[in-house]
Order: C-alpha cells, then structure tokens, then sequence
C-alpha cells in the first residue's frame, strides 16, 4: 500500500471527524464523544500501519499556491510522533467521554478536540513549512478556544486571550523566518520551504544563504519554538490556560501541542547545527534555564493544575535544553529529546486526568490546601497519580529515570567537553532542577494524597468508576514500562548513543530527588506546613508573583506602553480628522459653496462635477499648451 | 463584444431598480446573483487556462480622431475584481432591509454598474467618468440614509475623493497631451498611455507630476494615511449596507488603480515615490492598528482594521516596483504584486464578512459600542462564532484567504524592506491583540443581562454569512487558481 495515501487519512480522518461529530452532537450529545474517539482510533491504526510499513522516508506533495507545495513527509520522527500524538489523544477523548459526559456544549467541545487532534497529526506530517504553519495556527485556534470552552467565565476569557496574543508574537516571529528563508533561498532551488530539501541538503542551504542569515532564521524559528512550547520569556500563558477543561490541559497543555516547538527545532535540526555552536549553546541554557525557572515557581504555587503548568514548562526546558547538547550527543540530540517529550506525554497526560478526576470530586475547587487524606478516600486515582509524581520525580525504574536522567547524564558531559565555565551551566541548572522536580511534584501529591482531609468536599470524594479510570491506567502501565524501550526507540530515530559518565554524576539526580521527596514528605505530610510562614521571606514572595514577569507583560508593557500609546494614537486621529474638517469648513468663500452642495438637490450635484470637469479639462488643455 | 453587451445590459437593468416599487430587493437581488453567474461563467471561458493577462478589447467609438471611444478590456485581476463587487452587493442588497426603499437599492446597484464600468473600462475618460459614477451614489447613500452628522461626512467623503480623481484626471490629460506630441495622434486608451516609453519621453517634471497625481488619487482611496480622514466616518455612519459596499468593493478601487491601472509602468516608477509609498503603508499599518484599538463602536474598530489591512498593497506595490528595478530574483517580486492583488481581493470578502455579521449583531442586540455588549456567546451562539470568524479572518489567521495574501507580502518584500520589516510585524501584533480583544469583550465572559433577551441567527442570515466564510476559507485553503490567475497577469504585465 502507499504509504503517503496512508499517512493523508492519519490527519484527515479527524479533520471529517470534526463536522461529523459536531452534527451529531446535535441531535444526540453523546454520539459526538463517540465519533470524535473513533476518528482518532482510525488514526491510530493508520499510523500503526505507517510504523510497520516504514522503510524509507516518503515524501509527496501537491503545488498549493504559486511555489508553496503541500503534501506528507514521512519519516522516523513524524511516525514516532504521530504515533505518539494518535495514542495520547484517543486516551484523552476516551476520558474526556467521562468527564465532559455532563456539559451541556460536549459536542462542541469533541468537535474541536477532534479539529485539534487532525491539526497536530498534519502538522507532524507537513511536507513544507507554509503548511506547517497552517496547521501551527489550526491548533493555535483550537487552544484558544478550549480555553476558553466555558466562555462565561472572565477567567477563562481572559486566559484564552492571553494565550493567543503570547503565542501569536512566537507565530509572527515564525512567520517573518519563513519569508526570510523562502526570498533568500528561492533563488538557489524553486521550492524553498521543502522540510525534505532543507533537512537532508542543510549544508547547501547554509552555502546558498550564508551563516549570519541562516542563523537569524533559525533563531526567528526558535522564537516561534518558544511561543508555542512555552519556554523563557514567553510561558506565561500555560498557567492561565489552566482555566480551560482539564482534558483540555492534558491533551493541549501537556502532551502535544506545547510540544509542537520542541518538534519544530528537531524537524529542522541539520539547520539548528549547522548555524553554529552558538545557537545550540542558546538551546541547551534556554531549555535548562526554562526548567529551574518553572521549577522554582511550581514550587509556591497551590492551585494544582498550575503546578502541573509550571511542571510542564520546566519539563519541556528539558526537551529544549536536550536538542542544544549537539556537541555531545550528535544527531541523536533529537532522540533524547523526543523520548522525554514521549515520556512526558503519557505521564503528565496521566496526571492532568488524575488532577481531573480529584477536580470533579473537589467541585472545581483546585486549591490543594483544601484537599488532604484523599489517597484512602480514592484510592486508584490517587495511586495513579502517585505513578505519575514517582516518573515526573525521576526515580527508578520509572521511564522518567531514562528519559530524563539521561539529558543530565549528556549535559554533564556537554561541561566537560568544553573549557568555558558557561558550558557548566545547563549541567547546573538541570541537577537543580531534577531537585526541585521532585521538591513540587511531592509537595503537591503529599497535600493532596496524606494527611487529614481539609475541606468538606474532600471528605467526602469518591473514586469514579474503573471504566472511566482505564485510560488512565493505559498511560500508567506505559509510564511505568517504556524505559523498557529506551534504546529501541533511539535506534528507530536513527543512531542510539551510550552516555558514559562517572556514577557520582550518573546518581547525583536521583539522589537529589529522593533528598527531595524526604523533606516535602517531612513538611507536607502532617500539618507542618501551616505552622510556616514564608510570607516576610523576600525571595518566597519573588517567586510567589512569579518573578514579577507577568507584572511585567500585563501591568507595565500592556497596560502602560500599548494602550496610552494606542489612546494617544486614537486622539491624534481624532484630532487630525477634526483639523481636516476645520480646513474642510473655515475658509469662507469656499466653505458657503460647498455648504450649498448640502442641500440635498441631486441636481446641483451633478452640475458641480460636470464644473469641475470642465475646468480640470480647461485646465489640463492649458497645461499641455505648455 | 459580448463583453460590451454584458456589460450595457447590466448598466440598463441597474437603472431598471429605480422602478421596481417595491420589489426593488427581490428584482436587486436577482439581477446581481444572476449577472454573478453570468460573469462567472463568462469568465471561466476566458481564462480557464489561467493566463491572466489582458485578453480583449471591444469598443464603440465616439470620437476616432480624439481617440474617444467607449471601449472594455478584460484581465484575469479586473475579472476577480468584477466577481468580487457583484458578490458583495449581493450581499449588501440582500441584508438591506425593504425599508429603505427603491432609490436605495437603485442607487446601491448603481454603485456597483459604475465599479464594473470602471475595472473594465479600457479608456481612461471612462475610467475616470465611472470613478466619478461610483462616487455620486454612495455619496447620497451616506449623506441620505446615514446616521448622525450624514451631512458632513458625505461631503468629507464626496471632496475628499474628488481631490484625488481631479489629480488623476490632469495626471491622464498631461499622458494625453505627451503621447499626440510623441506620435501625432490622440489615443485615451489606457494601455497605450500608460507605458513606460511614454512616461520616459516626458520630462522629469510632468513625469513626477503623473506620479502624484495618479497616487494621490489611489491612495485617498485605498485609503492611506494621511489621506484617510474620510473613512472612519464615513464607514460608521453609513448604514451597515453600505458600509458593506463602501469596505467590500469601493475599497478595490485604490488597490486596482495601483496594480490594474499603474501595473505597466511599475518599473518607471520614481524610487523615491516607492520609498515613500513603502513608508506611507508601514506608518498605515502601525497607525491605523494602534488607532482600532481604542475605539469604542465595533464598527469603528473595523474600518480602522479595514484601512490598515490596505497598508499591505501600498507596501506592495512600493516594494515591488524597487524590486523590478534593482533586479531581484522575479519570484520574489512576482510574489509581492500577487500578494498584494490577491490582498486587495481578500479584503474585500473578508470586510462585507465582519460588517454583515455586525450588522446582524447589531440588529439583535441594538448595539454597536463594544461596552454595551458582552457574553452574548450564551445567547446567540452561531451569530458569535460568524462574528469570531470574521475576526480570525480578519487577523489573518491561516486558513482564512487572508493569510494567504499576508504571507505572500511578507515573503516577497523582504528583499527590500530588510530587518524594517519587523514594525510590520509589530501591527500584525497589534492587530491580533485588538481583534481578539475585542472577541473577548464583546463574545466571551459573563452575560450583560441588560441585553435581555436577544435573537440568534436566523436560517437567512446563516445562509449567507455561511457562504461568505465558505469562500473565505476556499480562497484560504485552495488559492491556487485565483492566485496563478493574478500571478500570470502580474509576469505578464511586467
């Protein structure tokens, strides 16, 4: 069979999903959960059958517009994702049938789950990058308006808004790198945007453009990388978009389309490191400064899906910072930071529905100092949950330990292969941040799992159904198992890659995280923590705003810059268009004659054109006289 | 001459609409669905090779020896453009209320008569006499039916415009006079006056003159700042109808004298004017977006978002005509014209998008100040998911035929704006936050109860505002043969 005929139907049996269930969910609600899940079950099968049909890259595209061409590319990495993205998703929408089974809009919100599912699959597969944009913007969309699913609250509102504009100045950023790259390139091959083309000839591209250009366009689409998976200084929109439904979080938020940047650099990679060591030295401090940052501030955060939010804006720092250790690890850079971004997305989607589950039990209520002692009221979620908080935290024999320890393990070598000290920096701050991973991870899953209970709600939560839990389960098993496939999954990527460093390095994190683990078990696990008061600490209420950054965007460069500036604007305009009008009136000869043309006479209308004309005609004669 | 005789026929039914009574609508309507297909069909004929470059020339001549004659030409741009103005009168005149009665609708029509006359017209006194024809019925149509202060704003409107169209009328008679003393006989047909030999052969004076004079009187129309004052105004105060064809069609005027008009002799083009043409669409662009902003009528908001989308052709055409003349690579400047025309035709569809689904907001709520509305997501939901359509689309989001007008811009004026070309980038910015913005307060979070009850859509508004978003998205997803259509025009014509 063709494979790329294969691989159109993994994103186009969503995207036919999309009205299907839409109209269905008109008639019969509950029918659009089922026809979203088995639009992506569909793709789920077919990606199987890309997987075990795969031999060599297929590449097949069809003339879009003008020389923009629009097709499938098929390769380890997008069959890896696909797989990875088909999976995760049908799980979600499979719990998602359970927990949105009582909103009143559920077919709108499967109808643009299933439009989000086709976009990501199509933007794995893009055959170009104008179409991979495309479909960067479809699930641009479709997060803003599932963030904004219940419209009604202000929170949410404001939150989908906040997302769309922090994303679109990555997007813009995205955007002005392709009409770069497209109008320096279109000289030297017709069909610049090719993904195929500029990943397997990068070193043509770098001769035909130039290194400083190539680097601007790379860095341009690292802007956009940062915008869409939320890294320093643009990741101040994920913790608000926390407003939308929790399936929503797991699925956009956390397990696939953050990590459409991550995937954007590692498409692209061969551009990524043929512009230079600098730019994967930006990278690799980028991704491990994003994670101590986060890690920091999920840290003092108590609504628990913010904490998830932060969890995820430090994990995907790992991914970042991972692509950036090329001088270590070559081209497998790519596989270690896919297999985290795997990793990741089983078992953070887990934890999202986990949370999820809590959060109908709590009535929305997220704060997880009202929660406590609910590992004996529900004791599958929480286990569950706890699976997760042991593979985000890194231990053994969790896939988290392979995934992630490894990045620690390449980053200490990443140091040791150069002499400058700022080469030790990713290596510092991601053993911190493997501390402070666990550090928040616990202090969240002891206040909401040990103790007693600390609300009424609390109290009285319940576990749901086993049937409702099975996707959870799913994605337990694979968090559990898939380190399992470390290597197999490197292979398939192309090329695995043995890291060798001394065993004090090779445990430091582990140890750092079970450090971790004792001292929140310490503080969280009883009352202790009540009896704290952080408040007059200096750098606790740094942190607790966020290190003021948000301040920043909204209160100063929002709110102080933009608006007056745009008012200012509004008042010039309004000035000029009361000034012309002045012009327009105060001169008095011509002013009474126009005045008459107010009389409403069709007639005299018509005489004053055809005046007109007859003067600029006399006039004109005259002029050419001349 | 079948184009000749399509056209005068559409010219005499026009009028027909000043004696429907009162079945001027339904008569409207089908004489513009019926010559849409016509057109349609008739242009499929013509150009379903998709070579789009000038291809007929009919004529009826009035007075051989002035070289006055009543003669059409066609192009694959004018043909887009000529669907464009019928389509989108149909819908003005199909969101028209009866009320306003046959001389609204007659004069509606008229609008649209004058506006095929002027896209086909192959002579420049009929070009410029069908400039003019459009001008007098949308000026009775703002200063008669129009809201407060309908008076003066026509006026601004009707002098405004009249400036620029006095300019273009000396800037055609110098060409005129310049091309006897060249050649011994008079000629006023626009392919043979607009040729860059011509325009060598005059003096550095009347050469510049020509410019301005042709520039000043397209970008009044586009419009661009500082010639805009006009707009705002008249876009608020028109009824929505009008509105609709003032943004929809009356806006392709500017942006059809630049590439319809002045394609030719693009490369003649002084670099200085394309300098300043360039700064004019970026200092529109940032000004008009910051300006949207802080208005608070929606319908404010949205000529201002109309008038900084049109900074995209000025930027365009300016670029591109510093393209051709230092010799970048042709796919690039080919892009850049193509981005632009197809911008010019996007716009259009997309702005009788926005105001016909705010026209409908605004008859089911009575609304149109943006703190008066909010929440109305959970009373009319499919008007607001038009009205949040419209607005992605107007945000130029992918998918929507914006985008694909916007990209083409950006990717084909780098060569010459260079790093500049992240202020451009700055209003795109601006631009996304005050349409999102906008959705947010109006559509999103909770209720304004003092709305009360208000109606959603009905199955008549749906029906047409599903086809505008159709061919939206369409124009979005395939573009390939509207845009190889302008495109060959474009390699053509250069």
């Amino acid at each position: 069979m063709d494979l790329s005929l294969v691989a159109w139907f993994v994103f186009l049996s969503p995207l036919i999903g999309f009205p299907l269930s839409y109209f269905a969910g008109l008639y019969r609600k509950n029918l659009s959960g089922l026809i979203a899940s088995g639009s992506i079950a569909i793709s789920l099968l077919l990606s199987l059958i890309l997987y075990l049909g795969y031999t060599a890259p297929v590449h097949s595209s069809i003339n879009w517009f003008y020389s923009f061409n629009y097709g499938v590319f098929i390769d380890p990495l997008s069959i890896a994702m696909v797989l990875m993205v088909s999976f995760v998703s049908l799980m979600i929408h499979l719990f998602a049938m359970y927990y949105m089974g009582k909103d009143p809009n559920r077919h709108v919100y499967f109808a643009e789950t299933s439009l989000f599912t086709a976009g990501m699959l199509g933007l794995v597969l893009s055959s170009n990058l104008l179409e991979f944009f495309l479909f960067w913007e479809i699930v641009g969309l479709c997060s803003y308006l599932l963030i904004g699913f219940w419209f009604f609250k202000p929170n949410a509102a404001s939150a989908a808004k906040k997302a769309f504009i922090v994303t679109r100045i990555g997007d813009m950023l995205f955007i002005i790198g392709l009409a770069i790259l497209y109008s320096s390139l279109v000289a030297f091959y017709p069909d610049p945007l090719n993904i195929q083309y500029l990943i397997t000839h990068a070193s043509l591209v770098l001769a035909a453009i130039g290194s400083a250009k190539l680097t601007l366009v790379v860095l341009l689409f690292l802007g956009g990388a940062i915008g869409k998976s939320s890294q320093f200084p643009l990741h101040v929109w994920i913790p608000d978009a926390m407003e939308g439904p929790t399936t929503v979080s797991a699925l956009i938020h956390a397990a696939t389309m953050v990590t459409a940047g991550i995937y954007l650099i590692a498409r692209l990679y061969p551009l990524y490191y043929m512009s230079g060591t600098d730019t994967l030295y930006l990278l690799a401090i980028l991704g491990s400064f994003t994670a101590i940052f986060a890690g920091m501030i999920g840290l003092v955060v108590n609504d628990i899906k913010r904490i998830l939010a932060y969890s995820t804006i430090s994990q995907l720092g790992y991914m970042m910072a991972a692509l950036g250790l090329f001088a270590v690890l070559q081209g497998s850079a790519v596989g270690f930071s896919m297999y985290h971004l795997f990793v990741h997305a089983f078992f953070k989607a887990m934890l999202f529905m986990s949370a999820g589950v809590i959060l109908l039990a709590m009535m929305d209520l997220r704060d997880v100092r009202k929660m406590g002692g609910l590992w004996t009221r529900m004791p599958m979620t929480v286990s569950i949950m706890f699976i997760g908080s042991l593979t985000l935290a890194a231990i053994y024999p969790t896939a988290g330990y392979f995934s992630k320890d490894s990045i620690i393990s390449a980053s200490y070598l990443y140091m040791t292969s150069a002499s400058q000290w700022y080469y030790a920096l990713p290596w510092i701050f991601l053993t911190i941040g493997s501390f402070l991973t666990a550090a928040y991870t616990f202090r969240m899953f002891f206040l909401v799992a040990l103790g007693k209970p600390r609300s009424e709600l609390a109290a009285h939560a319940k576990d749901p159904s086993i049937y409702a839990l099975l996707p959870l389960i799913a994605l337990a098993v694979l968090s559990l198992t898939y380190g399992l496939f470390q290597n197999d999954f490197l292979t398939f990527l192309g090329g695995s890659y043995t890291i060798t460093v001394p065993p004090y390095i090779e445990y430091l994190p582990i140890i750092l995280a079970a450090i971790a683990i004792v001292v929140t078990f310490f503080i969280y696990s009883g009352s202790r923590w009540e009896r704290m008061n952080l408040a007059k600490s200096r750098l606790y209420s740094v942190v607790k705003n966020k290190f003021y950054l948000d301040k920043l965007y909204t209160d100063v460069i929002a709110e102080r810059v933009i608006l007056p500036l745009s008012s200012s604007f509004a008042s010039i305009e309004e000035d000029y268009n009361s000034g012309i009008e002045r012009i327009g009136r105060g001169s008095l000869d011509f002013g009474t004659f126009l005045r008459k043309l107010q009389s409403g006479v069709v007639e005299s209308y018509f005489t004053l054109i055809i005046l007109a004309s007859a003067v600029v005609f006399i006039i004109a004669i005259v002029l050419g006289v001349f | 001459m079948l184009l000749l005789y399509l056209y005068i026929s559409l010219f005499v039914l026009t009028v027909g609409t000043f004696f429907g009574g009162k079945y001027a609508k339904p008569y409207a309507l089908i004489v513009t669905g019926l010559y849409f297909l016509i057109f349609l069909i008739y242009f499929i004929s013509k150009f379903y090779t998709l070579n789009g470059v000038f291809n007929s020339m009919q004529s009826i001549p009035i007075s051989s020896y002035y070289g006055f004659d009543f003669s059409l030409q066609l192009s694959g741009f004018s043909a887009l453009l000529v669907l464009l103005s019928v389509a989108v009168t149909f819908i003005a005149v199909y969101i028209s209320g009866t009320r306003y009665g046959k001389v609204f609708f007659g004069l509606e029509m008229l609008t649209m008569a004058g506006l095929v006359g002027l896209l086909l017209s192959a002579n420049v006194l009929f070009f410029y006499i069908f400039w003019e024809v459009v001008l007098i019925p949308v000026y009775l149509l703002i200063g008669v039916f129009g809201k407060k202060n309908a008076d003066s704003i026509s006026l601004k409107f009707f002098v405004y415009t009249h400036i620029g169209s006095v300019l273009m009328l000396l800037s055609f008679f110098s060409l005129y006079t310049y091309q006897y003393e060249n050649t011994g006989t008079f000629t006023m047909s626009i392919s043979a006056l607009l040729t860059p030999s011509l325009i060598n052969s005059m003096p550095v004076f009347w050469r510049g003159f020509v410019f301005f004079g042709l520039f000043v009187a397209f970008l009044v129309k586009l419009p661009t700042f500082p010639l805009h004052s006009w707009l705002p105004d008249s876009y608020e105060s028109a009824p929505y109808p009008v509105t609709i064809i003032l943004a929809g069609a009356l806006s392709i005027m500017g942006g059809f004298g630049l590439f319809g008009i002045m394609l030719p002799v693009i490369s003649v083009v002084p670099a200085s004017f394309s300098t300043v043409l360039i700064i004019l669409g970026i200092v529109s662009l940032i000004y008009f977006s910051l300006a949207a902003m802080s208005q608070p009528s929606m319908k404010r908001m949205m000529a201002y978002a109309s008038a900084a989308a049109m900074g995209f052709v000025t930027i365009s055409f300016g670029t591109s005509a510093l393209e051709i003349q230092n010799s970048v690579y042709s796919a690039n400047y080919i892009l850049d014209v193509t981005g632009g025309m197809y911008q010019i035709l996007v716009h259009g569809l997309i702005m009788a998008f926005i105001f016909a689904s705010l026209y409908y907001i605004s008859r089911s709520t009575g609304k149109e100040m943006i703190g008066s509305l909010g929440g109305i997501f959970r009373e009319a939901p499919i008007l607001s998911a038009f009205l949040l359509a419209a607005l992605l689309a107007s945000l130029g989001l992918p998918g929507m035929a914006g985008f694909v007008a916007e990209f083409s811009v950006l990717a084909g004026i780098f060569p010459e704006v260079g790093m500049w070309i992240m202020l451009i980038i700055f209003a795109m910015l601006i631009t996304a936050s005050y349409h999102i913005w906008m959705a947010q307060r109006t559509l999103f979070g909770p209720y304004n109860e003092n709305l009360g009850n208000i109606s959603d859509s009905t199955p008549g508004s749906s029906v047409i505002l599903t086809i505008i978003m159709m061919a939206i998205i369409i124009l979005g997803v395939f573009p390939h043969y509207a845009f190889q259509l302008l495109s060959s025009y474009a390699s053509g014509v250069i």
